[in-house]
């Protein structure tokens, strides 16, 4: 295989669009701040004694608001478009999302358990609450995920055509039982659910964040890794065989990943729908679909497409927010369409 | 002795700074979330001091122009800092957490308040909004003007179920008279209709859409029916068109159909629900005086 020639131009134009969007992120929000005391209040988050009593409150919302929440809005986009690329690699299909080894749908039923049973249990007390909802959401994830690769799995070997079906079944019983969960549950927790559905970065705090970045960047340096047999992969299985790779153990890996990833990112920020499905898309347009350089690229470009989408939800209503999930779905299914289209052309 | 005199005399002054200083510290900007506690701000004589509602604070109509920081449950930091307030009162269903620490932390004061269908609960939110807008003999007078209302609402009641057996009520929450939701036992709905004088015949919990066959065996002598999107006679022929097998019941052949504000039904025990009870007494009981000249039976 030839050694990986970076595409330099697309890699610095996504760096600066990753850049322009931190900045955003940090700069934007419904309390104004000037720039300067942007640049003085994250100086001063970071430690640096400049300025007086005047930046109290830019350092406060700075690094307590909007930095807690910017670095989640980058390992969520980064991680919801790696496990994208690793589905899309897998299904060899580039229709293919995260939600198909059953990861979302496992993490919505385990988020329903959580919200309506707490709320029937007459509450978990407030300061778990968060984490209840979180902890039950990821492990809802693993759960269904791997009962679909157990489904797929046969002699020690998996089926992804299986897999896909499973994947299908089980987000088909999954909402089943989320349906019921909706119906039992009373007015303030449905709104609770709909919005959990929805997604949201607001809220952020150091305290849920770490494991999301530990997930985030653990994910983010192991699929690179497997890049060349991803590529085999596009082949065909029994090409990538051939070619000598473990294929058995490259699905087990990519399917591991993205219900870690995914899990983690929904267990954060609740389900935002389309950077997983999109981005990978959008960058296979850009570079073609080698690997090496689509996973660090869609990374890239899934962090800045949703830290831009964070921005939309906080300014579009302030000081109201706008769920997450419908501005990436607004910006998403118009380009998917807009793909689909072409394609046809 | 002139120790003792100064120190008394710096005692003193210590004491009138900080009277001084309550009356100077008082929230002067508010952002309230939650319907009711919004309404009893309004009632107790603050709107003047809000500066940003959440979106189930509907009443009174004028809370629109204020700025919307979105729904109790899901409140975003920032925008509510953006406002500058001084304090950020509502229902216990405002949220979430993490959110709410941040505002604190901002030095935002933060007052989360019971709306549980209550008397003592009441007063203590009265107490507490009254104290924050430093009105508190009007925030107590008016817990007892409450408390009294419901009291004469009460012996109105038992005086009325002398002389007839209390009718059968159910409560439909409708949108545009489509896919009505019934009220369980456990809603305000059923609270607002055994204080009205009747009894709920409904035996879930929450609220439930029913089959038309569920409906028609409960077979309610009264209807109540709140619509989300439209209002009075026209909701009441929406229900009737969306829904004909209502027709069959007593209440739709007797025309003994009650509208009632759908946002009564949220939030607790806020300031218009003593004159709603005795327009539904009225209606329940249309052979007994109403208790107050304006609950007359709905047409």
């Amino acid at each position: 295989m030839n050694p990986v020639v970076l595409p330099r131009s697309l890699f610095i134009a996504l760096g600066f669009l990753l850049s322009l969007a931190l900045l955003l992120s940090l700069a934007l929000g419904p309390v104004s701040l000037p720039l300067l005391d942007t640049l003085n209040g994250a100086l001063r988050v970071f430690g640096a004694p400049v300025g007086g009593a005047e930046l109290d409150q830019a350092e406060l919302i700075i690094g307590q608001i909007r930095m807690p929440r910017t670095l989640l809005g980058l390992a969520v986009g980064a991680v919801l478009a790696l496990a994208g690329v690793a589905m899309q690699g897998l299904f060899r299909n580039p229709l293919a999302d995260p939600g198909l080894v059953g990861v979302s749908s496992g993490a919505a039923l385990g988020a329903a358990i959580a919200i309506v049973g707490g709320a029937s249990l007459g509450g978990v007390p407030e300061a778990f609450a968060p984490y209840v909802l979180s902890v039950s959401a990821f492990a809802g994830g693993l759960v269904v995920t791997a009962l679909v690769y157990r489904l797929g799995s046969r002699n020690g070997q998996t089926s992804v055509s299986t897999m896909l079906l499973a994947g299908i079944a089980l987000t088909a019983l999954a909402g089943a039982v989320i349906g019921l969960f909706t119906y039992l549950a009373d007015d303030a927790t449905l709104r609770t659910l709909t919005f959990w559905n929805l997604g949201s970065l607001n809220g952020a705090s150091y305290a849920r964040l770490w494991p999301l970045l530990v997930v985030t960047v653990a994910v983010g340096l192991w699929l690179p890794k497997r890049a060349k047999a991803l590529n085999a992969l596009l082949l065909g299985e029994s090409e990538a065989r051939h070619l000598g790779f473990d294929i058995e153990r490259v699905k087990r890996e990519l399917v591991f990943c993205t219900a870690l990833g995914v899990g983690a990112a929904v267990a954060a920020a609740g389900m935002i729908g389309f950077i997983g499905l999109v981005v990978p898309h959008l960058v296979r347009l850009l570079v073609g679909p080698d690997h090496r350089v689509l996973l660090p690229a869609s990374a890239l470009a899934g962090a800045a497409l949703l830290l831009f989408a964070d921005v939309v939800a906080r300014l579009a209503l302030a000081p109201a927010e706008l769920p997450i999930g419908i501005v990436t779905a607004l910006i998403g299914a118009p380009f998917f369409l807009y793909l689909l289209l072409r394609g046809r052309a | 002795m002139r120790v003792s005199v100064r120190l008394a005399s710096l005692c003193c002054a210590f004491v009138l700074s900080q009277t001084v200083l309550a009356a100077d510290t008082l929230p002067q900007r508010w952002v309230s979330a939650g319907g009711s506690i919004t309404e009893w701000v309004v009632t107790l004589g603050g709107q003047g001091k809000l500066v940003g509602v959440d979106t189930t604070s509907l009443n009174p109509a004028d809370l629109k122009k204020l700025p919307s920081i979105g729904y109790q449950r899901q409140l975003a930091a920032e925008g509510i800092l953006s406002l500058k307030p001084d304090l950020l009162v509502g229902s216990e269903e405002m949220g979430p957490p993490p959110v709410l620490a941040q505002v604190k932390n901002a030095g935002v004061t933060v007052e989360s308040l019971s709306t549980k269908a209550d008397l003592p609960t009441l007063e203590h939110t009265l107490g507490r909004i009254g104290t924050l807008l430093g009105e508190p003999s009007r925030a107590a007078n008016a817990f007892a003007d409450y408390q009294q209302r419901l009291k004469q609402q009460a012996e109105w009641v038992s005086a009325a179920k002398a002389g007839t057996a209390a009718p059968s009520v159910l409560l439909l929450l409708s949108h545009a008279g489509s896919s009505p939701m019934a009220a369980g036992q456990d809603t305000l709905g059923a609270w607002l209709i055994e204080r009205a004088g009747g009894r709920s015949v409904t035996t879930h919990s929450s609220y439930k859409a029913l089959s038309t066959e569920a409906l028609l065996a409960l077979d309610p002598e009264v209807i109540i029916f709140a619509d989300r999107s439209i209002a009075g006679a026209e909701a009441k022929a929406a229900l009737l068109k969306q829904n004909p097998a209502l027709a069959a019941t007593r209440a739709a052949k007797n025309d003994r159909l009650l509208a009632i504000d759908p946002t009564l039904l949220v939030g607790g025990l806020g300031p218009r629900v003593p004159a709603a009870l005795a327009t539904l007494g009225a209606g329940f009981y249309p052979a007994a005086q109403p208790l107050t000249a304006d609950a007359k039976p709905q047409p």
